[in-house]
């Protein structure tokens, strides 16, 4: 819905502001968003699949924990990372400090061009590519694998002409992801002072107060994650890998210098996304925890905790009765076409989001007093139900996705079977389809929960009263530049962002 | 099995979840209902301290200027809050444009704050003034070669500013007042000065602008001055001064916080007695306390370590028009590249 | 009992089958050969009404389950049974509740007692507590043989239920098979391209020819 509405904007007035747009801005904007979403995906289609690769493929030390660890990132929130990384790595902070003051090399500005937010971003988001190359890497069959190395063909090219090829739509789905992350991104872009299409959106709505440009430049961002998803569907084909043989032998050790090699590199990567920022914000909390703690705390984490689950269950029930086989439900064209366009909410921003949902409320009120009705305004705004619903709208591309890929890996002969032995829909439904897809579908409500915990706008604006959350807490400091007291809400929403991703890991690692 | 356990569970939150909504909705008459973009924990303990004085409780919800504003048309009538503060002349200007407040001029608020301060038609009320000025370092400049806002674009300060980004409200509100001084010319060459003066990409934030300026990577600077209260507090050695900007002409620019009662208050006079409240020294002063501002109110004394910066001249031009000139500042700052 | 008329079955351009009439009496157990491509697994999948046809009527114990290509009663409603080349066993359950999934309608003691009464007939007892992926091919393959049994069909279809297996339990398995569905006394009909392996099996071998099947 939230959809519609921005789209319909395109019926308004929008003239004199786009010209302006037009000379200044959006050349400038196209460029360095296309740059930015060229080098994101790029970088974490790289990085995801070679650590996926790696730790399923591939024995070498410290693989068994590093393999979990590496999951850890998606549980930080990335403006959180990006003020970290700010703190230590800009020209203020220590690193750059030591460089100059012991290497005598001189300082930079790491915010200038987009190296820097690029591997923010890359960081940040290369546990979706990781996650979905892992499952997939999980599930090619070892003699597949083991006939590629009888015919003589080396571990590198057994994983080009192979691999790779065989995980490309788990691939392509984890890329999608956080193209549509990227997209939407306004936390990070503003730290860095970065400019993308998302910052037009914001500068036509906050600076010129045009709703009507803001949604039309929106719809705008919606038409490229349309694209997005067409090009996903395009990668994938038609192929459908129907398999759940699962080998828990990996083809190739590394031993020696190759082995510790490998460690270190993986090493690396987790010490960068996860262990270095962590440990900042618990020193920055220490210094400040009594400070900042309060009773107030337990209202943010509850209301955190609620949300979060809630927001998880609702969307997956709904992801779940999308996903369902075809045979379960009527599947047109239609339908299809229905889908993409609720996936299509995780590339708005989460502001964008909320205030087509708020201008959809009031039309549809509108229309209820014409017939007759009362305004439902009040009983609709500052209600957990738009909040939900702002959430079920957002983030059903990933429960749809993690869903529909469980849905897909079950053969049509086990509903075949089922049939024959006389099983009604309702009782397929229920008895067979629901419990083979539990692991895909609970795995897509602990992201969604992670999802639903880091987001900020669209809750900051829809939130009822009392239902202050870590992320706002977190948000409201360090837009006052209280980096040091935003540790404390950051560092706990890490933690509980942490158990999710750990619980996802088990279901994840028994499912497989 | 588990995942019916899940439904069921999801099934009975939910119905839990629309139970407590319908109780939140039935707040109590006496409440006075604050929205609020200041953030949370500067305004609690100034509502904590009402309560404890009148006995009427205050109800809060934080968020983004500009999200509030457009909360509160789209809630219309039905609305549940009875005022609406904000921290921004031009977020106020705006809010008084789409129709959310209702004219409030008593005694009380207008012996307390001066009239640049106020909506010329009382719409709302300043409540702390911020002046946003220069910053520099002590170590590499000396106060004698700082002027004016407009001297940062001379080219001996070549690859020495900072500024922050062009995105923050703050920055909006400085060049709409250099454009209201100005003239609209000479606002743009001053601005375009700054963008190639520029050591770094414009920070997102004025704390980081300051940690720029520590670190050497520049050497001046514009900021609001409770952010450099707020360092100076935890360094109280940092090599770093304030410097009051076009003192032998218009003055430093300042901006306000400022509150409003809105149109359809459901309390408007609890409302009306939160905002008289808010003026009144004992508010002002912790206020000042809280976030090292300036008090709205000319009747008493900042705090100590605000005083011990000096005293120093204002702009004295009328907020609103500040509020007018936004789009335009932005505008041109889109135009000469000020990211 | 079972009386298959005049189906014909073609993919876009390329037609399979034209005319194909099969009569069964009960008890027989009837093996259908063909090549591959040749259009036995569509016939079977007909029947069972799992996949469509441009013609062809299927008549069971006197009712019409389709008439002229279109099917008048829904899979799960025709008392067939079928038993699939990959087992299809529920990974997700146990034996016992993969055999009971037909008759969840009977008591507990009921379904304890027919569960029994199956592990038995196909010699696998005491295994009902067991997953799937914790039996061997042929093990599942009997257990899914179970399945089917347990809702007492009119008519049991196999489709190339031995060819995933190795060559040495296979032989055994045809056999055992073969005497379990003669003990039931059940209609069955066998789909596979192995010619020794359908002689053993079955009573009356066809094979398809040129589209159309022929009785030998």
């Amino acid at each position: 819905m939230p959809i519609f509405v921005v789209a319909s904007a395109w019926l308004l007035p929008g003239g004199e502001l786009w010209t302006h747009f037009a000379q200044t801005l959006l050349s400038d904007l196209v460029l360095s968003t296309t740059i930015l979403l060229i080098g994101v995906g790029l970088g974490v289609s790289v990085l995801g699949t070679i650590l996926a690769y790696l730790v399923v493929m591939v024995e070498f030390p410290g693989r068994r924990w590093l393999e979990w660890a590496l999951f850890l990132p998606f549980a930080i929130p990335a403006y959180v990372l990006a003020f970290v990384y700010l703190g230590v790595f800009d020209y203020s902070g220590y690193v750059q400090v030591w460089m100059r003051e012991i290497l005598g090399l001189p300082g930079f500005d790491i915010r200038a061009g987009y190296w820097a937010i690029t591997l923010t971003f890359i960081l940040v988001f290369y546990p979706y590519v990781y996650m979905m190359a892992r499952a997939s890497f999980k599930r090619q069959k070892i003699h597949m694998i083991e006939a590629g190395k009888m015919l003589g063909a080396s571990p590198i090219r057994v994983f080009w002409k192979i691999s790779v090829p065989l995980a490309r739509p788990a691939i392509a789905a984890g890329l999608l992801v956080t193209l549509m992350e990227t997209l939407a991104d306004f936390g990070v872009v503003s730290l860095f002072n970065y400019s993308t299409f998302t910052t037009a959106i914001y500068s036509a709505w906050g600076d010129f107060r045009s709703i009507e440009v803001a949604a039309q430049l929106a719809s705008l961002l919606v038409l490229v994650a349309f694209f997005l998803i067409y090009f996903e569907r395009r990668a994938r084909g038609k192929a459908k890998y129907y398999s759940t043989d699962i080998s828990h032998i990996r083809p190739y050790v590394a031993s020696g210098w190759i082995g510790w090699l490998l460690f270190l590199f993986v090493f690396s990567v987790f010490m960068l996304s996860f262990a270095m920022p962590i440990l900042q914000i618990i020193i920055w909390s220490i210094e400040v925890f009594a400070k900042e703690w309060s009773g107030k705390y337990i209202g943010f984490i509850s209301s955190t905790a609620i949300l979060t689950l809630s927001a998880a269950a609702l969307t997956v029930t709904v992801a779940t009765i999308l996903a369902l086989p075809s045979s379960c439900k009527n599947n047109s064209r239609v339908l299809q076409m229905l889908i993409h366009f609720s996936t299509l909410g995780y590339a708005l921003p989460g502001s964008v989001m909320a205030v087509g949902l708020m201008y959809g409320v009031q039309n549809i009120s509108l229309i209820n007093e014409y017939f007759g009705g009362s305004s439902l305004n009040h009983l609709l705004f500052g209600s957990i139900a738009l909040l939900l619903f702002a959430y079920v709208s957002r983030f059903m591309a990933i429960a749809y996705n993690s869903a529909n890929a469980s849905a897909e890996q079950i053969k049509p002969v086990y509903e075949q079977s089922a049939r024959l032995l006389g099983a009604s829909r309702f009782r397929l439904v229920w008895k067979v389809y629901l419990p083979m897809m539990t692991p895909g579908i609970m795995a897509g409500a602990l992201l969604v929960a992670v999802d639903v915990m880091k987001e900020l706008p669209a809750t900051y604006l829809l939130r009822p009263f009392g239902w202050d959350t870590l992320a706002i807490r977190v948000y409201e400091l360090s837009a006052e530049g209280l980096f040091e007291r935003a540790a404390v809400p950051a560092l706990m929403m890490v933690v509980f962002g942490a158990v999710l991703m750990l619980a996802f890991n088990k279901l994840d690692s028994s499912r497989l | 099995m588990f995942s019916r356990q899940l439904t069921v569970s999801a099934m009975a939150l939910t119905t839990l979840l629309m139970g407590s909504i319908t109780q939140i909705q039935a707040a109590t008459d006496d409440t006075v209902t604050v929205y609020s973009s200041r953030k949370e924990h500067l305004i609690q303990p100034l509502f904590e301290q009402f309560t404890k004085d009148t006995g009427i409780e205050v109800n809060y919800l934080t968020g983004k200027g500009g999200d509030l504003i457009e909360r509160l048309k789209l809630e219309g009538e039905n609305t549940p809050a009875d005022m609406f503060m904000t921290v921004d002349a031009g977020d106020l200007w705006y809010a008084g444009t789409q129709d959310i407040f209702q004219d409030v001029i008593t005694n009380t608020i207008v012996g307390n704050i001066p009239t640049y301060l106020r909506d010329p038609d009382g719409l709302w009320t300043g409540l702390s003034v911020r002046a946003r000025t220069l910053v520099y370092s002590t170590e590499r400049v000396n106060s004698s070669e700082l002027s004016t806002y407009a001297d940062l674009a001379d080219s001996k300060w070549k690859g020495k500013l900072c500024l922050r980004t062009s995105k923050k409200i703050y920055t909006k509100s400085l060049v709409a007042s250099i454009i209201h001084n100005e003239g609209e010319d000479k606002a743009e060459k001053i601005v375009s000065g700054w963008v190639s003066n520029l050591a770094a990409t414009p920070n997102a934030k004025d704390s980081h602008v300051m940690n720029a300026i520590l670190a050497g990577q520049c050497d001046v600077g514009l900021v609001n001055t409770y952010y450099f209260g707020r360092l100076i507090e935890k360094t109280p050695d940092a090599p770093l001064k304030l410097f009051w900007a076009n003192q032998d002409t218009t003055g430093v620019h300042v901006n306000v916080s400022g509150a409003g009662v809105t149109k359809h208050a459901s309390n408007s006079d609890g409302a009306v007695q939160l905002l008289e409240w808010l003026s009144s020294a004992k508010a002002q002063a912790i206020y000042g306390a809280l976030n090292k501002e300036y008090p709205a109110n000319q009747n008493i004394a900042s705090d100590e370590v605000v005083s011990s910066w000096g005293s120093f001249k204002k702009d004295n031009m009328n907020l609103a028009l500040v509020g007018i000139l936004q789009a335009d500042a932005v505008a041109l700052m889109q135009r000469v590249g000020y990211k | 009992m079972l009386s298959v008329s005049n189906l014909s079955i073609s993919f876009e351009e390329n037609q399979v089958l034209n005319g194909f009439n099969l009569e069964l009496e009960s008890g027989d157990i009837f093996a259908l050969l063909g090549d591959s491509g040749s259009g036995k697994s569509c016939a079977l999948r007909f029947i069972a009404g799992l996949d469509n046809a441009q013609d062809g009527s299927v008549n069971l114990d006197g009712m019409d389950l389709s008439n002229r290509g279109e099917h008048q009663v829904e899979p799960e409603a025709r008392k067939i049974g079928m038993v699939f080349q990959d087992y299809a066993l529920f990974p997700h359950m146990t034996v016992f509740q993969n055999i009971c999934f037909g008759i969840n309608k009977l008591s507990k003691e009921q379904k304890t007692e027919k569960v029994n009464e199956l592990l038995q007939l196909i010699y696998l007892e005491g295994i009902e507590k067991k997953y799937p992926h914790q039996l061997s091919g042929g093990e599942q393959q009997r257990v899914s043989l179970a399945r089917s049994l347990a809702t007492s069909p009119k008519l049991l279809l196999l489709d190339e239920p031995f060819s995933s297996l190795d060559k040495s339990h296979r032989n055994q398995l045809v056999k055992e098979v073969r005497s379990i569905l003669k003990k039931a006394r059940m209609t069955s009909i066998l789909v596979t391209h192995d010619e020794a392996e359908a002689k053993s099996f079955a009573d009356m071998v066809g094979k398809i020819d040129k589209k159309q099947l022929h009785i030998n």
